[in-house]
């Protein structure tokens, strides 16, 4: 039975099996490649993407249970250049391998639109789900620090 | 295998259409809510069932009633929702840990009550020793009607349940007593607790223990009280030494299950560590 979905704002219609994991329709019917299928165990965070606005590991997700969702990859987070904390995190030359990074902005991006104003150990905590393999948190924290810290500077 | 004349998930919209699927589909069948222990069966190398019946759009299941002496659960209600919605609520503090520390955010806002608590292959559901020490009691639901289990009694069954049955909700006891949740990752956060142990305390005028609930869960198979502890922990006031000293002594109870992550005299030895930091939460 196929399902249907709107993807970045598209509509879309998977024909996999329903318990068929989201992150291989996006990946292998719809040819968006950001997210990435690394552990499958929900762990590391790679795959993450938005179902209805909810940060979700989509390697555990049926497709089926995306049904009439909307989804958004990190393809879609922007339709004008890069968002403030892709900005920070290329600023502040904080992407390595780059595994992780499609991941760590859908998961950054959902924490700092709820939390505007967040410290240090609130952004580690929000990452707790999002694994770099090369280790390099610090940079990735101090990013999202500093969104928070522009928008602070732009209050005033 | 014969494959099965159902789909491997259809996604149902009502209690009654889940539960005529389930019917349906008989022993083929199972229930699937979030899904973060179903679908990493392949990475068990354990086959999935041949029809999930999907309850993440079922009416009713992710309410969430606190009344002032009980508290009720629907089985779709995740862990993050649990935790965000009993934040304020003393006598609750412990299963508020349990939800809100397990996992990873993302698992947490997938992740069910009723999953929590149905997975009898997932010794370390951190929900189970939680809602233990809140002496809490389960409804399974199937076409013949309603029935409601204690879930130690659930917990003892759940295995060898007909096919056609599920859990729709727990009810939870709310008293004067404190909970506290104390579990051992391996790391932080975000992995899984080597043992977990939560109590429930009720205290007299004067401080002392008039009512102790403890729990353990992780350690063995499947999550137990620890009468032996609760009696020890009742009539002197509330100690964190002396909690460590009697689960030192009382431990030998308990036959630490076997892991990738923990050997099982590892999972025992940390349980006095973790009554006196349950001890020390409450105090």
């Amino acid at each position: 039975m196929p399902t249907d979905m709107t993807v970045n704002g598209e509509a879309r219609t998977s024909a996999r099996d329903p318990l068929t994991p989201l992150i291989d329709v996006l990946r292998d019917e719809f040819h968006l490649t950001g997210a990435k299928p690394v552990c499958r165990e929900g762990f590391c965070g790679a795959c993450t993407v938005l179902v209805d606005g909810e940060p979700t590991v989509s390697c555990l997700t049926p497709v089926a249970m995306a049904g009439d969702c909307d989804v958004v990859t990190i393809e879609g987070l922007s339709s004008c250049g890069l968002t403030d904390i892709q900005s920070r995190l290329e600023q502040g030359d904080a992407v390595q391998c780059g595994m992780c990074f499609p991941g760590m902005v859908m998961t950054l991006s959902h924490f700092l639109a709820h939390t505007p104003q967040p410290n240090r150990d609130e952004v580690r905590a929000a990452l707790t789900g999002n694994i770099c393999r090369c280790t390099g948190y610090e940079r990735i924290v101090e990013a999202a620090l500093a969104v928070a810290g522009g928008r602070a500077e732009g209050r005033r | 295998m014969t494959p099965s004349a159902h789909p491997s998930l259809y996604v149902a919209p009502s209690l009654e259409d889940a539960l005529n699927a389930l019917a349906e589909r008989g022993a083929d069948g199972a229930p699937l809510a979030g899904g973060t222990w179903i679908m990493r069966a392949p990475l068990r190398h354990e086959a999935k069932s041949p029809a999930f019946v999907g309850l993440g759009r079922v009416a009713g299941f992710g309410r969430i009633e606190v009344h002032d002496d009980h508290v009720i659960i629907g089985a779709g209600v995740t862990h993050a929702r649990l935790a965000e919605a009993l934040r304020d609520i003393p006598d609750l503090q412990g299963l508020a840990a349990a939800a809100g520390r397990s996992a990873n955010p993302a698992v947490r806002r997938a992740a069910t009550v009723g999953g929590n608590l149905c997975t009898a292959g997932f010794a370390a559901a951190d929900l189970v020793p939680a809602l233990l020490c809140l002496e809490a009691e389960v409804e399974i639901a199937s076409r013949a009607g309603v029935q409601r289990l204690s879930l130690e009694a659930f917990l003892a069954a759940r295995a060898t349940l007909e096919p056609g049955r599920l859990l729709t909700q727990v009810h939870a006891l709310r008293s004067s007593a404190r909970s506290a949740h104390a579990r051992l990752p391996l790391r932080k956060a975000g992995d899984y607790p080597v043992a977990i142990l939560s109590m429930a305390v009720m205290r007299d005028d004067a401080g002392r223990v008039v009512r102790a609930r403890v729990a353990v869960g992780s350690v063995e198979a499947v999550a137990r009280r620890w009468p032996a502890l609760e009696a020890a922990l009742t009539g002197p006031p509330l100690d964190a030494a002396s909690a460590e000293r009697a689960a030192t002594d009382l431990a030998g109870e308990f036959d630490g299950r076997e892991g990738v992550d923990a050997p099982g005299w590892y999972r025992v030895a940390v349980l006095p560590a973790l009554a006196r930091r349950a001890v020390a939460a409450l105090l």
